[in-house]
């Protein structure tokens, strides 16, 4: 297990190194940041200035040299936007995200796990047809589109819910529930479909042929079987949520790291870009490696 | 307890958590405003961003003059009144009685301190702009009086100096900050990536505001800015669309400072026909165009808006004329002028709201009258290229979108820039017309505002560098608690002390 898990965290340095070289050099290629830092009818002096002060002048290949030497001493640079470390702004801003990812992966896989492994114990029952109908409709509908619905009726309708901002739980509900749309109409299909196949088996023919209780069967029996395939596109979406949940960060004003890295392009903030990008990516790797590692919880054959 | 019980008992838990803020809100006169966009920093050297502007100038910083909305003329803030020496010499005098936050004195020092500190050139200091390559030297001669030698002749420098904001003598000189101690009525409390809080600063020189702290959040979505008023979670939102200004009682449209044009490329044909370049302006269906931008909208004759010294109140705007338009192309035509050239239209996307919309519809009038006009919509830093010298050397004939804030009171700030051969947006190459603008320039009183007139009429009647569309409108929502009317300035400050209760 131990030799695993090297193995696998120095093939994430490599490739978070890798990807780090790669977005340094994208970025630059995006253009000059003092067309967008410097009033329109800046000086081409002041224009120099502002390249010289951030190390803009020099060679491309001297500025990665000295990134990787910056790199070396764990200096990720300063943010040309907010005169700070970009470790630090990117820092603050990914536990928001993961707060949010996490609790809505949570609640959206809890309740797909029930609602597809009750729509799957009767098919084409009517619990199924309306599970189905909810679960196509959360996948399909437009984050943005919801989240300014919701508002309007909760918020300004209602007055129930606050528009946005961070704080107690009410500020909470309607990220939470945008954001859960989605992974929640993904997995209901998933775990259905899986545990249609599990039901069919001749296992399951045999619990019940010994006269087990249903839910003992579908919930103790049935659903371990089908959970690798659940575990698999439920990792795949959070990575989408760690990543940033952009639209629902820009319209309820969450601080999060998908928006900081949205802007952090848009504005040519080179090292909160790779900042961002270097918390992400590591995030992503962790989670990968975590999810191994469930799998073999899951399934007593898989073994490292 | 039975089901309806407990959905009651959830109800109620709701309502109340939601409700208290704003209840707490409406006990007392803490305010909250909701900004478009988060400060990128707190550093009053960018305080031109509108961004860092509408929390820092005269709230936290103050500056050394500020310009009168209606006048465009520099009236006393920190220098109460100066006088000028000679061509580059003025001498100012200092408030006296004014304590930073930190209980630093303002003095002639620290104005020197604060105006070298802009100037230095060891930070990267937007507020410079408006000097363009202007060497100042700053010495006290006194206590509070300070003498500001320019390396040119400067005849507006207080009203230059309204971009100065003062510091305390103990910022650092080399380093950006987003902690600024100034003497303005409120000082900085919180600074996050969610929410700036300003309080009050019980030292402060000038009446004691009414506005007992401030708290600046930001959304980026209009619609949710608005909300956030009409539900009493904020008080106050600046620049809301159009679209969500739709409750009379709550919306203000306010004149802003903005002037939306489209410049025109003198150098490349068949733009370097003035009849084409007339045909241009002739051609749009002003009235039609308008409906995107709102009722109250204004058009434009020239690059600033009324109340600038130099705009010309008696200049007509262009009138839609398409038969004229197509008089003049065919007149062009005529003289071997190859009117069927390419034009490129060079849009930016998100210059403003439905600017792009504009552009579709300014393209099509054109093809209309005979012009191979062709939009293309870039970002801004593609579009800056087109803006800016120097100009892409393969450019082609081009028409460039742009829009032109001048809220300085003078239009020493939009002159040099568009129409001098130096200027840094001007297609324009006339050594006599340079010569108009550096005496107007170096001129005073009825004579500079004459010289820029003389200017613009020149430009509106004979040469015809661009298209001048619209005087824009910003629309900001007020809650109902409040008594306070955005004006011209609103774009670049929102001064706390200004703001009043209804009850």
């Amino acid at each position: 297990m131990l030799h695993y898990l090297g193995r696998r965290a120095s093939y994430s340095v490599i490739s978070i190194l890798g990807l780090l070289t790669l977005v340094f050099f994208l970025t630059r290629l995006t253009g000059d940041p003092s067309a967008l830092y410097l009033p329109l009818d800046s000086t081409p002096e002041a224009r120099a200035a502002f390249a010289h002060l951030n190390g803009l002048d020099q060679p491309i290949y001297i500025q990665f040299w000295n990134y990787l030497a910056d790199l070396l001493r764990l200096d990720f640079g300063e943010s040309m936007r907010q005169h700070r470390s970009a470790l630090e702004v990117a820092l603050e801003a990914f536990p928001q995200t993961l707060k949010l990812a996490f609790v809505a992966m949570l609640l959206s896989l809890t309740l797909a796990i029930v609602v597809g492994s009750m729509a799957a114990a009767r098919p084409r029952g009517l619990f199924d047809r309306i599970a189905t109908v909810v679960s196509l409709a959360g996948a399909s509908a437009p984050d943005f589109w919801v989240a300014i619905v919701a508002i309007l009726v909760f918020a300004v309708g209602l007055g129930v819910l606050p528009t946005s901002g961070t704080g107690g739980w009410e500020f909470w509900v309607m990220p939470v529930f945008v954001l859960m749309l989605r992974p929640f109409g993904l997995l209901v299909q998933v775990v259905r479909g899986t545990m249609l196949s599990s039901l069919a088996s001749p296992y399951i023919k045999t619990a019940r042929a010994k006269g087990l209780a249903r839910h003992t069967v579908v919930f103790g029996h049935a659903l371990r079987n089908s959970l690798l395939p659940v575990i698999t596109v439920a990792g795949d979406l959070s990575t989408g949520l760690i990543n940033g949940a952009v639209i629902v960060e820009s319209v309820f004003g969450w601080p999060g790291i998908g928006k900081l890295m949205i802007d952090s392009i848009i504005q040519r903030d080179f090292a909160v870009v790779q900042s961002t990008i270097l918390v992400t990516a590591t995030a992503i790797f962790i989670l990968n490696i975590l999810i191994d590692l469930l799998y073999a919880v899951l399934d007593p054959r898989v073994r490292y | 307890m039975n089901p309806t019980g407990i959905v009651s008992l959830v109800s109620a838990a709701i309502l109340a958590g939601a409700a208290s803020p704003v209840l707490a809100q409406n006990a007392s006169h803490d305010i909250r405003i909701v900004l478009p966009e988060q400060p990128a920093n707190l550093e009053p050297c960018g305080s031109i961003m509108t961004n860092v502007g509408q929390v820092l100038n005269q709230n936290i910083t103050e500056s050394l003059t500020v310009i009168d909305a209606k006048t465009g003329k520099a009236m006393p803030k920190l220098f109460t009144e100066w006088k000028q020496v000679d061509p580059t010499t003025w001498h100012f005098k200092v408030r006296e009685g004014v304590k930073f936050h930190d209980g630093s004195d303002l003095n002639a020092k620290a104005v020197a301190f604060s105006i070298e500190r802009m100037t230095g050139g060891k930070l990267t200091c937007n507020n410079m702009a408006k000097f363009g390559n202007a060497k100042l030297t700053v010495k006290p001669l006194d206590d509070y009086t300070v003498e500001i030698k320019s390396d040119r002749p400067q005849p507006i420098l207080p009203t230059l100096l309204s971009v100065v904001m003062v510091v305390s003598p103990k910022t650092p000189v080399d380093k950006a900050v987003n902690n600024p101690v100034g003497t303005g009525p409120f000082k900085l409390t919180t600074f996050s990536t969610q929410t700036v809080v300003l309080d009050p600063f019980d030292g402060y020189w000038g009446k004691k505001p009414v506005v007992t702290k401030a708290t600046y959040v930001w959304r980026q979505e209009s619609s949710i800015r608005a909300a956030m008023v009409e539900t009493g979670e904020a008080d106050l939102t600046p620049s809301i669309a159009i679209q969500d200004a739709t409750n009379p009682k709550t919306d203000f449209a306010y004149l802003n400072s903005e002037t939306t044009a489209i410049r025109i490329d003198m150098d490349q044909a068949p733009l370097n026909d003035v009849r084409i370049r007339k045909a241009l302006n002739l051609a749009i269906d002003w009235e039609g165009l308008a409906q995107l931008f709102g009722d109250d909208i204004q058009r434009a004759s020239q690059m600033v808006v009324p109340g600038i010294i130099g705009h010309d109140d008696g200049l007509e705007p262009w009138k839609y004329d398409e038969a004229e338009a197509k008089k003049l192309i065919a007149a062009a035509k005529a003289d071997g002028v190859k009117v069927d050239t390419e034009i490129k239209l060079i849009g930016r996307n998100g210059i403003y709201p439905n600017g792009a919309e504009a552009m579709e519809a300014m393209m099509t009038m054109w093809q209309a009258a005979g012009l191979n006009v062709k939009l293309v919509m870039l970002d801004v830093a593609d579009w800056t290229r087109y803006l800016q010298k120097p100009f892409p050397a393969e450019r082609g004939a081009t028409l460039v979108q742009m829009m032109h804030d001048n809220n300085k009171g003078d239009a020493a700030f939009t002159i040099p820039i568009f129409y001098r051969s130096s200027g840094q947006y001007s297609s324009l190459s006339d050594p006599a017309v340079d010569k108009e603008i550096d005496t107007a320039m170096a001129a005073t009183g009825e004579a500079r505002e004459d010289g820029f007139k003389k200017i613009f009429r020149q430009m509106r009647t004979e040469i015809v560098p661009d298209i001048p569309m619209f005087h824009m409108l910003g629309y900001t929502r007020v809650g109902n608690r409040l008594n306070w009317k955005p004006d011209i300035t609103t774009n670049s400050e929102i001064p706390l002390a200004n703001i009043q209760f209804k009850n």
